[in-house]
């Protein structure tokens, strides 16, 4: 009996931290996160490594429909189960995409349409950059979110803009 | 609670105290009280259902005679396991799974994970257009069980496997179809499967 009293308040105050803890993760799920980015493939928007950046994932859940040409977009890739990567929105489904314009992965010539509930994404350091021209059109239902703002370090804060410019004719 | 020093110590008391607060300051109703306390466990039972398991309904005839052999009577409801996906990470073919349709944002669709990444996929079925497909890294390649009767890996070409969403483990519910889900691929489905060669 004793050694049940003496464990009681242990066991409950970890099933109450469970819970805090379940609660948070919540949060950076459903909400958003800050997360460290790396790798050379989105330079010189993000550094290769040593920058955190703030994942909005509350806009895309809510309004799936509502990514811009332009975005910067988190996804798990289609190569390596989860594994996260970030990678900029080129193509919406129905944009006809010109593969590879420097025609190093595939001919310049050659165009496809972005299909149904697909989004075309590249790296914005195309040498560097493994993207939708290796593993084609990424679903949706990969994406988990888009970046908000860059954190750290603190004297390159910026608060990402979509940099995309129209031709009208 | 008396024991500062115990494990989580901290957060635990932190949150304990705010559940007591709000147990103070909410009304004395037994029945609003309830409801209090099961939202406040809320989210440790979304975190369970996020990476323990869950229970769904299947709907639609792709995987006879596996799920709704008779779609005359009611739909069968199976756990879906998360914990040896999004944990675990563990595919292996035969694996009867749910994951979200590459077309169709939102859809949840049921099939069999029938071939893994280097493996060949011999005899594809109408209306995919080429007869033998190579899986490419962090894909699979997804079937119903019902030939010419589903929407599966036929119509969309491989599937990355970080679509996949969780692994059936058997069926709950009517009660005369309670038992585990059979893993082994059926008919013609191995045979038309080139397993890579391990080395």
């Amino acid at each position: 009996m004793t050694v049940l009293r003496r464990l009681r308040p242990p066991i409950v105050g970890a099933l109450y931290a469970l819970n805090a803890f379940c609660a948070f993760h919540l949060f950076l799920n459903y909400v958003g996160s800050i997360q460290l980015v790396s790798g050379p493939s989105m330079l010189p928007t993000m550094a290769e490594e040593g920058e955190a950046v703030i994942e909005n994932r509350l806009s895309f859940r809510l309004n799936p429909g509502g990514l811009n040409r332009g975005d910067l977009v988190t996804f798990e890739s289609p190569l390596a189960p989860g594994r996260f990567v970030c990678k900029r929105l080129l193509g919406l489904p129905g944009d006809i995409i010109c593969v590879d314009p420097t025609g190093s992965k595939a001919p310049s010539s050659e165009h496809v349409v972005v299909p149904k509930g697909h989004i075309w994404l590249m790296g914005d350091n195309a040498v560097l950059s493994r993207d939708s021209r290796d593993y084609g059109p990424v679903p949706l239902s990969l994406v988990r979110g888009t970046l908000w703002a860059r954190v750290y370090p603190f004297n390159r804060v910026t608060v990402f803009r979509n940099p995309t410019t129209f031709l009208l004719h | 609670m008396h024991h500062p020093s115990h494990p989580f110590g901290l957060v635990g008391r932190w949150s304990r105290n705010a559940y007591n607060y709000w147990k103070n300051v909410s009304s004395r109703q037994p029945l609003v009280r309830r409801v209090q306390s099961a939202l406040f466990w809320l989210p440790t039972m979304t975190v369970f259902t996020q990476v323990g398991c869950t229970i769904r309904a299947v709907t639609g005839n792709s995987m006879q005679p596996t799920l709704n052999p008779d779609l005359s009577r009611p739909r069968d409801v199976a756990i879906f396991n998360r914990w040896s996906i999004v944990i675990k990470r563990r595919y292996e073919r035969g694996d009867v799974v749910a994951f979200r349709s590459p077309q169709e944002y939102g859809k949840l669709l049921v099939k069999r994970l029938i071939a893994l990444p280097g493996d060949k996929v011999v005899k594809t079925l109408p209306p995919y257009p080429d007869t033998e497909v190579i899986i490419p890294d962090g894909h699979g390649w997804l079937e119903g069980d019902a030939p010419f009767n589903s929407e599966d890996s036929n119509h969309f070409g491989p599937v990355p496997l970080a679509l996949i969403d969780s692994k059936l483990s058997c069926v709950l519910w009517p009660l005369d179809r309670v038992r585990a889900i059979d893993f082994h691929t059926t008919g013609t489905q191995a045979e038309r499967v080139v397993q890579r060669s391990r080395t």
